[in-house]
């Protein structure tokens, strides 16, 4: 029995020991800095990334609602995690440790920094640090966008400044919605500068056939994004809901059999009432 | 565009019930010095075609903005052209946490017992199994409260939505009794903060202020839609039971996560249904079904 209690005992110091040691980012990521802007924009990338990979486990920035798990996912806006610099959290969001999953399989650097962009947008004393851009190379990148009726594809051609097809370049296409823009995929250009984005035919436009497309691209340091209207799909003509005559529209639009039996009835029951008061003279008069 | 088109016309109505607007006459203090009935003072005015001209400063009276909310009405009563609005619950993912309904009622200027949208606690006949239903007005294509309104109060537009004008209202109730969802509440008394919203110009697509005496329902938060923005109590859900978005596109977005989704994929994928679809009122709102372990 004490032996048993030892081994558990021995387990848990284990185990506490593993827990309680720091995570640490090595020091030359430590420094890292995101060269785009926190804006809006990437704030708000950001945080849809958020709410479907990070929300589960460390819930609701300030709401103190993350996971009961050990070691503890925290609270993403605590100064524990805002007092780190955002190369550290850039390492650990991409490098991951036990429970918290290496993102960066899965997640290009942009998406990262968009992640602590949001982060950070709970930190009111946070400002970005400058990036050191010296020596860095930030590729022009030009998109030119254009649909392949034969197969539905969307064609995404991206090229650099002096008009060279650009490979290995990240491009998001989405579709733009009322709410929300839909993903219509993720792709990495080819060797061409060419990636392609399947649309389904089914899908509605507008009343010609447009659809808003917007392309986002990123390689290295460099990004751009367009938005075109483009003919994409059948030309399809909406209804308005309250089109046509229905019982619960207004009287002018009253279905033709609601206003033939009312007013029929109407003139039939005055005509009535009309025939017999001019009839009662003559029946005096008879009598 | 659809709310760009209509401040543009806002601007010109207020600056024609402005009539000669002054150039110094935004400031109230000025005006009130110059209102005074014995005042011979002539007062430099700008006109609407931009000429300068001089007026005598006793004729000049304040022009009250709040009428120029008048436009709210109209755009209320229209809708949003070539829309139309549906939501989508997915039931198995409702904790009751209730943040809809506090959302709702906050921004509805109702009382805790009032509900637009309520989050009912449910339980399968079959399986046993109990769940949560969030309900708010089903927003049906074929409205039978519309069907029973004596005098217009309650009507359906063009993008789909069924809105209450608290100022057409009688309070007949004719509404409430024809519902088949319960989705409507009666203002028995005073509503919440009736002297904070006292002053506060009506607006029918949000449908505040509420007035004693009307009926009351969800209006699909069509103030927050004409603006882009996700319906009040969508917004505020923390586990991502609700999606919405417009039919017409076939995109809905989950106020949670914001993720946009196909809407008829959405819909066919997960065995979607509405609720009594024997009464023929073609709901705007649809349901995906509790998951359980045996289907």
């Amino acid at each position: 029995m004490p032996k048993f209690i030892y081994i558990i005992f021995g387990l848990m110091t284990c185990f506490w020991s593993a827990f309680a040691q720091e995570w640490k980012a090595p020091e030359e990521e430590k420094e890292n800095v995101s060269i785009r802007l926190f804006d809006n924009e990437i704030e708000t990338e950001g945080g849809v990334l958020f709410m479907n990979s990070c929300k589960s486990c460390h819930g609701s920035p300030t709401q103190e609602d993350f996971s009961l798990m050990l070691p503890s996912p925290g609270d993403l806006a605590s100064a524990k995690v805002q007092n780190q610099t955002d190369g550290e959290l850039f390492y650990k969001i991409r490098a991951g440790k036990g429970a918290m999953p290496k993102f960066g399989d899965a997640l290009d650097q942009n998406e990262i920094w968009s992640l602590i962009a949001y982060v950070r947008s709970f930190n009111e004393s946070y400002k970005q640090p400058e990036p050191n851009l010296e020596g860095v190379v930030i590729p022009n990148i030009t998109l030119n966008l254009s649909f392949d009726d034969n197969v539905d594809k969307l064609v995404v051609k991206t090229l650099d400044e002096n008009g060279n097809p650009m490979p290995d370049v990240t491009v998001k296409a989405f579709v733009k919605g009322h709410f929300g823009n839909y993903l219509l995929g993720k792709s990495r250009c080819n060797e061409l500068g060419i990636a392609y984005f399947d649309i389904d035919s089914k899908m509605p436009g507008d009343e010609e056939g447009n659809m808003d497309i917007i392309v986002k691209a990123s390689k290295g340091f460099g990004s751009a994004k367009v938005t075109q209207k483009m003919r994409v799909v059948d030309a399809v003509s909406f209804k308005s809901a309250i089109e046509g005559r229905h019982l619960w529209s207004v009287s002018k639009r009253a279905p033709y059999w609601l206003i033939v039996t009312f007013l029929s009835s109407l003139i039939g029951i005055w005509g009535t009432i009309i025939y017999v008061i001019v009839g009662l003279p003559k029946i005096k008069k008879q009598s | 565009m659809e709310k760009n088109s209509h401040s543009g016309v806002s601007r010109r109505k207020f600056l024609q019930k402005l009539g000669v607007a002054g150039i110094g006459a935004t400031s109230p203090l000025f005006i009130s010095s110059c209102s005074g009935e014995s005042s011979r003072k002539k007062m430099k005015v700008l006109t609407l075609d931009n000429k300068l001209i001089e007026v005598d400063a006793t004729e000049l009276k304040i022009a009250k903005a709040s009428n120029d909310k008048s436009y709210l009405q109209q755009e209320g009563r229209e809708g949003i052209k070539g829309k139309k609005f549906v939501m989508v619950i997915d039931l198995s993912k409702c904790r009751n946490e209730r943040k809809c309904m506090k959302a709702c009622q906050s921004a509805h200027q109702l009382k805790p017992e009032q509900h637009h949208i309520n989050v009912l606690e449910m339980e399968d006949e079959i399986s046993g199994i109990s769940y949560f239903m969030p309900k708010p007005c089903q927003h049906c294509n074929n409205p039978p409260c519309v069907s029973v309104c004596p005098v217009d109060a309650t009507f359906k537009r063009q993008d789909g939505i069924v809105l209450i004008d608290n100022e057409r209202c009688i309070g007949c109730r004719f509404c409430i009794a024809a519902c088949p969802y319960s989705a409507r509440s009666f203002n028995w008394t005073d509503p919440r903060d009736a002297d904070k919203y006292k002053d506060v110009v009506y607006n029918v697509e949000l449908n505040v202020p509420q007035k004693k005496g009307t009926v009351t329902k969800c209006a699909f938060s069509a103030d927050r839609v004409r603006e882009g923005k996700l319906p009040y109590c969508v917004s505020a859900c923390p586990n991502g039971v609700y999606y919405f978005g417009d039919a017409n596109e076939d995109l809905v977005t989950n106020g949670t996560t914001k993720e946009t989704v196909r809407l008829s994929k959405l819909l066919f994928d997960n065995s979607a249904y509405v609720l009594m679809p024997e009464l023929g009122t073609k709901p705007s709102v649809y349901y995906l079904p509790v998951r359980t372990n045996n289907s």
